[in-house]
């Protein structure tokens, strides 16, 4: 097929109504439709002849056989491993200041004055600044600016930013901390998110004409996708339950660390550890008021972001703002309470979730209610509060979803992203929910899901198009390797196991930034000199995920060469072309994808000048290890610096750029490109835990970890992120929580309180890795860094079932809480001593053969779409027998979409859609 | 984080060691011992009752003798740990203690005069403002307790220390030695009821060792200990309970004590002669489990609640005294 026959389909880069592009990816600049490929091309490297389960991919024919798929240590390793690398607090300039911050003792409170004279006297002491210095707000989205450098009228939380010193060292700048004296008025302030939904008489943001009533809502959601009306009438099992989650936070190693520097030419330098240098250079330009070509954002070595490093902060604009007053450089490192004074970790949150089988046991309604805890600030949180419901209607086939959310602020750190951002906490309750109906419903809750998912090319209830789907061969990997039927409802008291999916986005489908008409997401650009090696600069931010080395892969992969050979630059927003950062797992996808399109370019320059040299058809040249040859015959060739140097006979350096855009995608209703992406990555975990019945101690034995990363560029990283992500997320359901007391104080702001798993408390974790090689994805890769987070909650909290026959409803699951729920379990058994608890069993009913007859036919299907080019679209709804090629709110009104509440539904609201009782202040008419 | 600035004095001999505290007194200056860091340094970063000098044991070798029934004050808890010489039940609570780090730091003195802790204590100064300070270090603020407020006599921060309950049971002799000579005790009569005033050190004085009696070996026993993490993390509470049986069925003789649950350890020396007499094996340890159960009062500021250490203590003691009905101990 041409690329003439696509543009018929598709005009431009608009997103277009109801557009489902299923049959022709695109990706990769200008050229969005790359060419198809010859099956017979695949190379030997990558399975050569062999059959290929998957289908082939566009990228087969530039594997070179050098780098791609095989574990490979990470190109910036050595600089860490032997303490050369620079992190934020490493950068040292000469004639540094020592920048501190003075922060807020109240909860809430206005700031009636700030007198630093006394500060300014001590000797030493070279700068100070407050909230006057710089009015203008910022915020990592567009739409919610809602933070000030400094506070510039209220402080909204305990460690909240007043005041800023510059001192010639650190003993100097402390001192003068306590000699500025704050003037406060003290105001009420609260803690619990659902004082958050009632009326204030001082809301903690005033929002002007678009705030929501007299309320602490920053922003509510309601959706309405399928047959919700018919759910009642469907069901023949439902599960329902209330959960109450802990915020966490990232607890990145590496504490926030900034230095500012203006030089002569009166250029701004900031060097921080930044996960998106891009956002922090906008919201610079925005508060210091100066073009954003006179700032120099250097990304330093990261020591871990896990989102905690993804927002422009106040801190960063504090550390410039000091440095243009002393003109000269200032260094601000954090303290670990600070960390959690700056937070963005994820939000507390309460999920209402019901859940509803029919009797063929497809699951015919999800129904959320998301109340979430923003704390002080926006942050990301407008985007979290749509996650938290659009994230999980997939990889299931729903019969409807219901989801009300509602983020309101509080007087704490503000929540923001963090690893797995939005979908961790509703993923938990959806996937323990499953758990529960397949109980309610007597069959296996592995068969259960198996028998509900969508097929490869599809697009969900909300309209998200899944391309490429691994969830079945995850399930179906760890059910056999964990020995699934020989443990499952069968092992004793104390011990058990269970699963948990997974479903998460690779890479978002619309830039937070820009309109993507203009830019693209990721832009790569190449540079080869006659010494061969390619200097390459992207603003990818390395975060420690190995985004360096996946481009470096990349590259190399194409113009056959050895890693070091390629060098990456991608510190700098003076040398790198602009990048989204890393957030959303976006990187692999869309910067591998970029660099592959800009090696291409070099590629065929190379291939040019083998042919003049060796006068060999084109058609049959390869490329090799440093050699381009003809297949055919491979005496006939060059080695790659030849080539390289004929190439650059003429013109000097080779250059090239390279970009990647999404294709379109998605619907038009409000809300409808929150979750969107160009490729899903899919998991699935089972979990084997030991329960002391005595003490509640929760221990997790194993893990078998399978994750759908398309295709595994570098194994070995993909195997680090998957136990990584055990860790954290075991951290999140068994002891992490940022715990307030009840004065509404963070009662443990520091790494010996905030209970990080030890490595005594990691199980083993067996990763697998599933490649289901997406068409769009680089080498058909898709995203491994947040995704595998998800399924271990659920995974934990259905094998605490497993062992001990209890559903928890609060994380995380520390020994106390549930100890509290086995004696209530004890009563309602009438045993008098833990030890004696029935472990639970499971008879399975009629039901079970229907469902495993489903998953076969469905494993049929599968292939059958996954291997046929010219399949037809599937939306989600064929499963309740409606037309599969047409978005179903088409063809029946019963599912059509809804994003207003009724007032039917508003006489009765759950927690977070009593949200919508408020009405926004423009439309109430005093404004 | 920063360390405040403090005058380090690092004396090679007791007598020295002595000497300089002594002058300090005699200047008024306040000052505070060292022996491993790893307690009183995190604290000082935190600015936690810091005093302007500093006196470090770490050069004093006489301090640092082990064997069967002598340990001094500055055998490291990773030597305690590792030594053949160790009771095994005071080794099994020595490897619990903190990580491996820490206890190659750490001394056993250090552990014993461990600093009481508490959620609205060990936090930083600016933390400590934002609560309008605490009653435990804050002192010129007048400020109250924040666990029980309303009453600013008593501290009830916690003592979180592994080995004192495990020596207690043993019984150790604690043997000081200061301006005004030396003086020895049964280590149960060291300890202070107040989360301030701690133990019965005057100023100037030091712990130099720990005795333990010559039947030391004849006792068996266990440590259980309750916290989040098998690593890092303080005892939310733990239990030492120590026997002899001479062949018989029954003990002989037997010591509880526990730690973590109030701001001293206690020897539970009441509840065990209750049972003690009329002893039935699993029943009785069941029965003296829960009436030291009842015998606890923790209060709110560590991780877990009061009410699960207290169930908790109940299950550690029946776990401690598992060993008093299995075969051949």
């Amino acid at each position: 097929m041409s690329e003439d026959d696509n543009e018929d389909e598709m005009v431009g880069y608009r997103q277009q109504p109801g557009k489902l592009p299923f049959a022709k990816p695109g990706s990769g600049g200008k050229n969005r439709f790359s060419r198809p490929t010859n099956q017979d091309s695949i190379p030997e490297s990558q399975g050569g002849e062999l059959a290929q389960p998957w289908g082939s991919h566009r990228h087969d024919d530039l594997v070179s056989g050098q780098v791609i798929g095989k574990p490979t240590a990470l190109v910036d390793g050595r600089w860490k491993v032997t303490g050369q690398a620079q992190y934020g607090d490493d950068i040292r300039l000469p004639g540094e200041l020592i920048g501190r911050i003075i922060r807020s003792p109240h909860h809430y409170a206005r700031v009636l004055s700030v007198d630093f004279s006394k500060a300014l006297e001590l000797p030493g002491v070279v700068a100070i600044a407050t909230g006057a210095d710089a009015e203008n707000k910022f915020g990592v989205l567009p739409v919610t600016k809602d933070e000030h450098a400094m506070a510039v009228e209220k402080v909204r939380h305990v460690g909240d930013l007043v005041a800023c010193v510059a001192a010639e060292d650190e003993a100097t700048a402390r001192e003068a901390e306590r000699l500025i004296e704050v003037e406060y008025e003290i105001l009420d302030s609260i803690h619990d998110m659902r004082d958050g939904l009632k009326d204030s008489e001082l809301p903690i943001h005033d929002r002007g004409k678009y705030h929501i009533g007299d309320a602490n809502v920053q922003k509510r959601v309601f959706q309405e996708f399928g047959d919700v009306d018919g759910i009642e009438e469907n069901a023949i099992a439902s599960h329902k339950e209330n959960w109450l989650f802990a915020g966490v936070n990232h607890a990145a190693t590496e504490p926030h660390a900034v230095v500012a520097n203006w030089d002569p030419s009166g250029r701004l330098t900031l060097y921080t550890p930044q996960q998106v240098p891009h956002y922090v250079h906008r919201a610079l330009a925005d508060v210091l008021e100066i073009p954003m070509h006179q700032i120099n954002v250097h990304r330093t070595f990261v020591g871990g972001g896990f989102g905690g490093k993804s927002d422009p902060f106040p801190h960063e604009m504090c550390s410039a703002i000091l440095a243009r007053k002393s003109g000269r450089p200032v260094r601000i490192t954090f303290d670990r309470e600070e960390v959690y004074w700056i937070n963005r970790g994820r939000h507390p949150s309460r999920i209402e979730m019901n859940l509803h089988a029919d009797d063929q046991g497809r699951i015919c309604g999800i129904e959320t209610d998301a109340l979430i805890d923003g704390g002080g600030f926006a942050s990301f949180g407008h985007v979290t509060t749509y996650y938290n419901g659009v994230l999980h209607t997939a990889p299931y086939e729903i019969g409807a979803f219901h989801y009300t959310g509602a983020r309101v602020w509080t007087n704490k750190p503000a929540s923001g992203a963090m690893r797995g951002h939005g979908a961790v906490n509703s993923r938990c309750a959806v996937e323990t929910g499953l758990d529960d109906l397949a109980e309610k419903l007597s069959v296996d809750p592995i068969d259960l899901r198996l028998a509900n998912l969508l097929p490869p090319h599809s697009a969900t209830i909300t309209g998200f198009r899944v391309t490429s789907i691994g969830m079945r061969e995850c399930l179906e990997r760890v059910k056999k390797e964990s020995g699934w039927d020989e443990k499952f409802r069968k092992m004793p008291l104390g011990k058990g196991i269970g699963i948990g999916c997974g479903f998460f986005i690779s890479g978002s489908g619309l830039p937070i930034h820009w309109d993507p008409n203009k830019f693209p997401h990721a832009t790569v650009h190449l540079k080869i000199d006659m010494d061969g090696g390619v200097t390459v600069h992207t603003g990818a931010a390395e975060i420690g995920q190995g985004s360096d080395t996946v481009v470096a892969q990349s590259v190399a992969e194409v113009l056959g060469l050895p890693l070091d050979l390629i060098r990456i630059r991608s510190k700098e927003s003076d040398t790198s072309p602009v990048d989204l950062g890393s957030y959303s797992s976006r990187v692999t996808f869309m910067n591998a994808n970029a660099a592959i399109s800009a090696a291409m370019q070099i590629r065929d320059e190379l291939l040019d000048a083998t042919v003049e040299i060796t006068g060999a058809e084109r058609e049959k040249l390869v490329i090799g290890d440093r050699r381009i040859f003809a297949k055919n015959d491979p005496a006939v060739g060059v080695s790659y610096l030849e080539a390289l140097h004929k190439a650059q006979e003429d013109r000097g350096a080779l250059v090239a750029s390279g970009a990647y855009r999404t294709p379109p995608m998605g619907r038009t209703h409000k809300g409808a490109a929150a979750g969107l992406a160009p490729a899903y990555s899919f998991s699935a975990y089972v979990a084997e835990v030991s329960v002391d019945v005595e003490t509640g101690q929760t221990k997790v034995e194993k893990v078998w970890a399978a994750h759908d990363c398309g295709k595994a560029l570098n194994p070995l990283a993909v195997k680090g992120q998957i136990i990584g992500s055990c860790h954290m997320g075991m951290g999140q359901v068994l002891s992490e929580e940022m715990r307030y007391g009840r004065s509404g104080h963070l009662m443990n702001p520091d790494l010996l309180d905030y209970k990080i798993p030890s490595v005594h408390e990691m199980p083993q974790v067996f990763p697998i890795i599933v490649e289901s090689n997406d068409p769009e994805g680089p080498f058909g890769a898709k995203e491994a860094g947040e995704g595998p987070l998800l399924p271990i909650l659920p995974a934990v909290c259905n094998a605490v079932y497993d062992a001990v026959g209890i559903r928890t409803a609060e994380l995380p699951i520390t020994p106390d809480r549930l100890l509290k729920l086995i004696e209530r379990k004890c009563k309602a058994e009438g045993v008098d001593d833990p030890i004696k608890l029935p472990s639970p069993r499971l008879e399975y009913s009629g039901l079970q053969a229907v469902l495993s007859k489903r998953a076969e036919d469905h494993a049929k299907r599968d292939l059958e779409r996954r291997l046929n080019d010219n399949r037809q679209p599937y939306h989600n709804g064929a499963l309740f027998g409606l037309d599969p090629t047409t978005p179903p709110d088409e063809v029946d009104e019963k599912w059509a979409v809804n994003v207003i509440p009724s007032e039917e539904y508003l006489s009765e609201p759950r927690l977070a859609g009593s949200a919508w009782k408020h009405t926004e202040r423009r439309h109430r008419g005093d404004y | 984080m920063r360390m405040p600035p403090f005058q380090l004095h690092t004396p090679t001999s007791l007598d020295e060691a002595i000497s300089i505290a002594e002058e300090m007194a005699s200047k008024n200056q306040e000052f505070d011992w060292v022996a491993g860091g790893t307690d009183l340094l995190p604290n000082y970063k935190w600015h936690l009752n810091v005093k302007p000098n500093v006196i470090s044991l770490a050069k004093i070798s006489e301090l640092t003798e082990l064997n069967e029934t002598h340990i001094g004050a500055m055998v490291r808890l990773h030597d305690l740990v590792q030594s053949s010489t160790t009771h095994p039940v005071l080794a099994k609570a020595a490897d619990t203690i903190a990580s491996v780090m820490v206890r190659r730091s750490g001394t056993v003195g250090g552990n014993i005069c461990l600093d009481t802790r508490c959620y609205w204590f060990n936090q930083t100064e600016q933390w400590r403002e934002s609560i309008d300070w605490c009653h435990k270090c804050d002192c010129g603020t007048e400020a109250d307790c924040r666990v029980i407020p309303n009453q600013n006599t008593l501290c009830v921060a916690t003592y979180q220390a592994d080995l004192a309950p495990v020596l207690m049971c043993l019984g150790a002799t604690i043997h000081l030695a200061g301006p005004n000579g030396v003086r020895s005790m049964a280590l149960c009569e060291f300890f202070q009821l107040d989360g301030m005033t701690r133990n019965v050190l005057q100023p100037g004085e030091l712990v130099t060792h720990l005795t333990l009696p010559e039947d030391v070996a004849e006792w068996h026993g266990d440590y259980q200990k309750l916290r989040q993490r098998e690593s890092w993390d303080f005892p939310e509470a733990g239990v030492a309970a120590v026997w002899k049986k001479n062949g018989t069925t029954k003990p002989t003789e037997l010591r509880v004590a526990t730690t973590g649950l109030e701001s001293i350890p206690i020897l539970h020396t009441k509840e065990v002669d209750t049972y003690l007499e009329g002893w039935s094996g699993a029943e009785s340890i069941n029965d003296l489990a829960e009436s030291i159960r009842k015998a606890v009062k923790p209060v709110q500021n560590t991780w877990f609640s009061p009410s699960y250490r207290r169930k908790m203590v109940k299950v550690l003691t029946r776990r401690a005294c598992a060993g008093l009905v299995e075969e051949g101990s």
